[in-house]
């Protein structure tokens, strides 16, 4: 597949280079929720006194995913909805590695190569991987047919590769070789922007003979660093197994976990947007008070605090206590509240456009100050084709829409609604403000019903028809 | 401009859901969002929006006629302006109407159509035909199949339509000989001088089917003959379109197929005329002459252009202006009309939804063979 669509946004407030280091919290807030895990099956008591990188709980649904207690502290359960609160937290030894006495326990169970799996699960590095189709935590005792890793993040806004690299490049190079030890014969992607830069080649040098990394440079349009597009684009195909894929974050992860044996607790996340003073990298744990943040970096009281970046991140609400442990960046957009006065004829010098209807489409690109306003009001598709034009990955979301308003599921799920990536792209760029970002995610959910009842009818058939048999066969038996 | 925001929403309570009048509860929200942009934000992820809604768009349509709407007041007199303001009323109503009865808002698209349709009737066509053309079109070419977004026809050809065939003696004795003076009608002329009584002057197509009499292509390519208000003048309507062709409201494919389409037919036929040892029927000029006569120029960039009632898939699009541009030479040259336009994009709207689903199927097979 070749690349298509795509679209950057040039939005004020890019991160720099720069990682600061916040202050250390005497509280920590945890959310059991994030976006992919839900932490149910809670492994401390109230009161308990832990030590950094002990397990508070487990998502049994993702292959027990632990959420590390990120310092020392003692365990509040109820004191939050939905949050493990830690107090008194102190920065104290961390808890290295697996103890000793399950080493040859676990050796026994899943072999040699099973023990770094279970060193990459237990201390955290694992929760940076992803399925690169469906998005989701890959087995950790499964093999994948191919590594993606990703040194790009095109979304604004989320943690740079380049930022998180800095002065970390060989942690990064023994990280991917870490990788490859995990693998037989399998290649590593390595996505770089640009692959003659003597960044490349340095990196080049240094795992020269111990992976096989197969470096690969795509144009840095907006979502082209999204793994499923990555994948369809490098010719893996779904049927040929899970593709694991996996972030700078994630190899600097697995480089600290299995050649250290340490948890990975800190992470580097950016805060951008059009709302904070000063758009940077800092340095914190999960579960870091988000309301610190606040006071620290931004400076309009009414603007809206998104976890991940403008097209895909979640709004965090006032109820959200603490950076989850997913969490890749913050951005803040100030929230609209003016009415513009005859807002469709003002000649827009400062409003960047899709579809150069703006005089703005005269001058050299430029980042702009957006709010989070719709700009304009919901109107019926006219089928402009910009959402067509601009989708990555090869769907017609208008042709969708449509058909979900004549609620033609058939026809939904044979236009290949699964293809969506769920960019954000068609939302934005569509001139009736149609939420089509959502409305596809409706439809999957509601195929995937759909799916469900038709195995569910199925499965009730067949128990009829066995029922059926059995009693035909006792009337034979007791003829 | 606070002052006008007060007094909406001083008078907001009237038009609610239960005021007094309630029902003209659209045609308020059209005003009130005429003026003020509404403050709506985004509910959920992306949190922003493109600037550009469907206000901004048609806008743009208008934008680009500007250098036709002065060419037709030049030429054929401020009574053009009256035909604006009759057509925008006559329509509006209709769309208020369907509005209030449909409980929605007032759409937008009906700006554009408001301001082509004047612009594609003679110049000296009575304003009640204005009037009745414009309704027809919106009631029957569009709010019939629904409004804006779902309409099968273009409603401004609709509208031409139903005139040409419900009064054809009428609109053929409308065209008038554009003004020639220096400054044109501009100095408050309320048709061209000395051509009040000489109706019924011929277009450049009609003389050329007629009496195998050819102008010049200069005078088309300007725009000083006579015919519809707008379509005289090829210059502009070029200036203009290539305008909506860059700011991607119009789609550059649509108007390169049926410009090519055109030309390469009529190429055909000319030549085929000249190697032939009879003359072929009806046909004549050089292929410039006939590109710029007519209305083909205007309906190629501002009528096949309208996204709902044209194919959405690229290549759709493609197949839809050889389409229409086929279908314009062949009914110039070999049927009893003059003018082959508005019937070949009537007939492309009409084949535009197969075309789409066509290429939608073979999109979709080669989806499907894809995990």
């Amino acid at each position: 597949m070749k690349f298509r669509g795509g679209h950057n946004i040039l939005l004020q407030g890019r991160p720099d280079g720069m990682i600061k280091l916040m202050p250390e919290p005497e509280l920590l807030y945890l959310p059991l929720r994030s976006r992919r895990f839900s932490f149910d099956e809670v492994c401390v008591e109230e009161d308990q006194q832990v030590n950094g990188g002990d397990a508070l709980a487990r998502d049994i649904d993702n292959y027990s995913v632990p959420l590390l207690a990120p310092r020392a502290g003692r365990v509040r359960l109820n004191e939050q909805e939905g949050h493990i609160v830690l107090e008194d937290v102190a920065r104290l030894a961390e808890r290295a590695d697996i103890d000793d006495e399950d080493l040859p326990h676990i050796a026994q169970e899943m072999g040699a190569s099973g023990i770094k799996r279970y060193r990459l699960l237990t201390l955290g590095a694992w929760q940076f991987f992803y399925d690169a189709y469906s998005g989701s935590l890959p087995d950790p005792l499964g093999s994948p047919q191919a590594i993606i890793v990703s040194t790009l993040t095109l979304e604004p806004f989320s943690a740079r590769g380049d930022a998180q690299l800095q002065n970390r490049l060989l942690n990064f190079t023994r990280g991917l070789e870490q990788l490859q030890s995990l693998l037989e014969y399998q290649p590593i992607y390595l996505i770089m922007p640009d692959i003659k830069s003597e960044f490349a080649n340095l990196i080049r040098n240094h795992i020269r003979g111990y992976a096989s990394v197969k470096m690969v440079e795509i144009p840095l349009t907006y979502p082209y660093d999204d793994f499923s597009i990555l994948a369809r684009r490098l010719g893996l195909k779904r049927s040929g197994g899970p593709v694991w894929s996996v972030r700078t974050e994630g190899v600097l992860a697995v480089d600290r976990a299995l050649t250290l044996s340490k948890p990975c607790l800190v992470r580097i996340i950016s805060i951008g947007g059009t709302g904070v003073n000063y758009s940077t990298h800092i340095s914190v744990m999960s579960g870091y008070p988000i309301q610190r943040i606040r006071e620290k970096y931004i400076f309009e009281p009414a603007s809206r605090v998104i976890n991940g970046g403008i097209l895909t991140g979640e709004q965090l609400g006032p109820d959200a206590l603490g950076l989850d442990t997913e969490c890749r960046g913050l951005t803040v957009l100030p929230e609209l509240q003016e009415r513009e006065f005859l807002g469709f004829i003002r000649p827009g010098w400062d409003r960047s456009c899709y579809a150069a209807c703006y005089l703005s489409s005269l001058r050299a690109k430029f980042r702009e100050h957006l709010s989070t306003g719709l700009h304009g009001e919901a109107r019926p598709c006219v089928s402009c084709n910009f959402c067509e034009d601009v989708c990555p990955a090869g769907i017609t979301p208008h042709l969708i829409h449509k058909y979900l308003y004549r609620d033609l599921i058939e026809e939904v799920e044979q236009a290949r609604v699964d293809l969506c990536i769920e960019c954000g792209l068609c939302s934005y760029v569509c001139p009736s403000k149609i939420d089509l970002r959502k409305q596809m995610m409706d439809s999957k959910v509601l195929i995937a019903k759909e799916k469900e009842e038709i195995r569910r009818e199925q499965e009730r058939q067949e128990e009829l028809r066995k029922q059926e048999e059995a009693r035909r066969q006792e009337e034979e038996n007791s003829k | 401009m606070k002052g006008l925001l007060k007094i909406i929403e001083a008078i907001r309570p009237t038009f609610d859901e239960g005021g007094k009048l309630g029902i003209l509860k659209p045609v308020f929200g059209a005003l009130e969002h005429f003026f003020f942009a509404p403050s709506d934000t985004t509910l959920g992820p992306p949190h922003i929006r493109d600037p550009l809604d469907l206000k901004r768009l048609m806008s743009m349509v208008i934008i680009s006629l500007v250098p036709t709407i002065l060419a037709a007041i030049y030429f054929f007199g401020w009574r053009f302006l009256a035909m604006v303001i009759v057509s925008y009323a006559a329509g509006l109503t209709v769309e208020a109407l369907f509005a209030m009865v449909r409980k929605e808002g007032i759409n937008e698209g009906f700006f554009v159509t408001g301001i082509l349709f004047p612009l594609i009737m003679p110049a000296n066509v009575p304003l009640w035909m204005v009037a009745l053309g414009v309704a027809f079109g919106v009631f029957i070419g569009k709010e019939l199949f629904g409004g804006t977004g779902r309409n099968v026809f273009n409603p401004a050809l609709v509208g031409r339509c139903f005139l040409a065939l419900a009064y054809p003696r009428t609109m053929a004795a409308s065209y008038m000989k554009p003004s020639h003076d220096l400054f044109g009608c501009l100095l408050f002329k309320w048709l061209p001088p000395g051509s009040v009584d000489a109706v019924t002057v011929a277009s450049p197509l009609s003389a050329a089917k007629s009496s195998g009499e050819i102008g010049g292509t200069a005078h088309l390519f300007l725009g000083s003959v006579a015919g519809s208000v707008g379509e005289t003048s090829a210059l502009l309507i070029i200036l203009g379109g290539v305008f909506l062709l860059l700011t991607r409201v119009g789609n550059w494919r649509t108007v390169v197929s049926i410009l090519g389409s055109f030309i390469v037919l009529t190429g055909a036929l000319l030549i085929g005329d000249a190697v032939s040892y009879e003359r072929m029927p009806g046909v004549v000029g050089p292929v410039i002459w006939h590109l710029c006569a007519g209305g083909f120029l205007f309906g190629a960039f501002y009528m096949a252009t309208d996204p709902v009632t044209g194919p959405s898939t690229n290549s759709g699009k493609w197949l839809y202006g050889i389409i229409i541009g086929c279908t314009t030479v062949l009914i110039r040259h070999f049927t009893g009309y003059v003018e082959g336009v508005t019937f070949a994009i009537l007939l492309g709207n009409i084949t535009a939804p197969i075309l789409d689903e066509i290429v939608f199927k073979v999109r979709f097979r080669r989806l499907a063979s894809e995990e």
